[in-house]
């Protein structure tokens, strides 16, 4: 998986108007106002369905109804990579559906119709903007015991790159 | 009542084109970037044309701006809040106000008559500036004298 930050509201900005204005910075209050644009690579399908539960955040992502699928564009989890009957398994189902989608291509079935047999562990990219705010409860959420390694990852991996670009923002998690 | 423009995302055109070719394109970022930059703006007026003809108004939402309005009254604000969800207001003093929205809801504020008057506001203060040429002749272009 891969993540890159592409824009980030400037705080600086922010601080200049309030200190024109007068007013004390609150980090709390400024949440609403600072936004980030991020770039996900290659995490799974299965990942992407829990994240945009998330609401009041925008997302585009690459459609599976024009661009084709390949085998070698998955995501194994562990347990099945360090199981060697289940890697097996998995393996074989794999070039089965890949076969099958391939083959329904060649048929002349349009993508957007083969692709109901892709499997959720399909790698995919998007972008993402959301506000301060929503990420925190995001990250406060996704990286909770409960949720699932990939996602826990990415929540991860999203914290360490907005807490970089802003600070001031992140001195401590706020739950909701 | 006074609208000024705090902070907008960079390059917000070819941010809208980004959105939409990550739609379409199996490359990764860097490579969807470089091939904007060499189209050029063009191209990018081409894909928010498309965006806009298609109703594909999502791509939209990843410019986002945030503006100080000044002198504006509660009742005002309050109405717009609550007929416009996404628009994000904090109250910096009496009657001045920080305000972020995405272009998207700047383009729902323009197209109903509730929000019209203000959107025209930011849409001067865009074009004041030269912030979105293409996205604003686009968006914005039907407008006689919104002033």
């Amino acid at each position: 998986m891969r993540v890159k930050l592409l824009y980030h509201t400037d705080l600086g900005a922010i601080k200049s108007v309030l200190a024109r204005e007068g007013v004390q910075f609150d980090p709390e209050a400024m949440m609403d106002h600072v936004n980030y644009m991020f770039e996900i690579e290659d995490c799974s399908r299965v990942t992407t369905h829990q994240l945009v539960r998330h609401r009041a955040v925008s997302y585009d992502q690459e459609s599976q109804r024009f661009s084709a699928a390949t085998k070698e564009g998955v995501v194994m989890p562990s347990s099945i990579k360090t199981n060697e009957a289940a890697y097996k398994a998995y393996d074989e189902a794999l070039k089965m559906v890949y076969a099958a989608y391939e083959k329904m291509v060649a048929a002349g079935v349009p993508k957007e119709d083969a692709r109901y047999i892709l499997p959720s562990a399909i790698k995919t990219k998007l972008v993402m903007t959301l506000n301060a705010r929503s990420l925190m409860h995001l990250v406060w959420q996704r990286t909770a015991l409960q949720a699932q390694w990939e996602i826990r990852e990415l929540a991860t991996t999203l914290h360490l790159l907005a807490q970089e670009a802003t600070p001031e923002l992140w001195t401590k998690i706020i739950e909701r | 009542m006074k609208v000024i423009l705090v902070w907008t995302s960079p390059n917000p055109e070819r941010t809208i084109a980004v959105a939409m070719r990550r739609c379409y394109s199996t490359k990764p970022i860097e490579e969807i970037e470089a091939e904007l930059e060499q189209k050029g703006a063009e191209y990018w007026r081409y894909l928010l044309t498309k965006a806009m003809q298609d109703k594909s108004l999502d791509v939209l939402e990843h410019f986002t701006l945030t503006l100080l309005v000044e002198g504006a009254g509660e009742a005002e604000v309050s109405g717009l809040v609550r007929n416009f969800p996404y628009l994000r207001v904090t109250r910096l003093k009496e009657a001045d106000w920080l305000v972020t929205m995405n272009a998207r809801t700047l383009v729902e504020l323009w197209r109903d008559s509730r929000g019209r008057s203000f959107a025209g506001m930011v849409v001067n203060e865009l074009e004041g500036r030269a912030v979105c040429p293409i996205f604003s002749e686009l968006a914005f272009g039907e407008r006689v004298n919104a002033s």
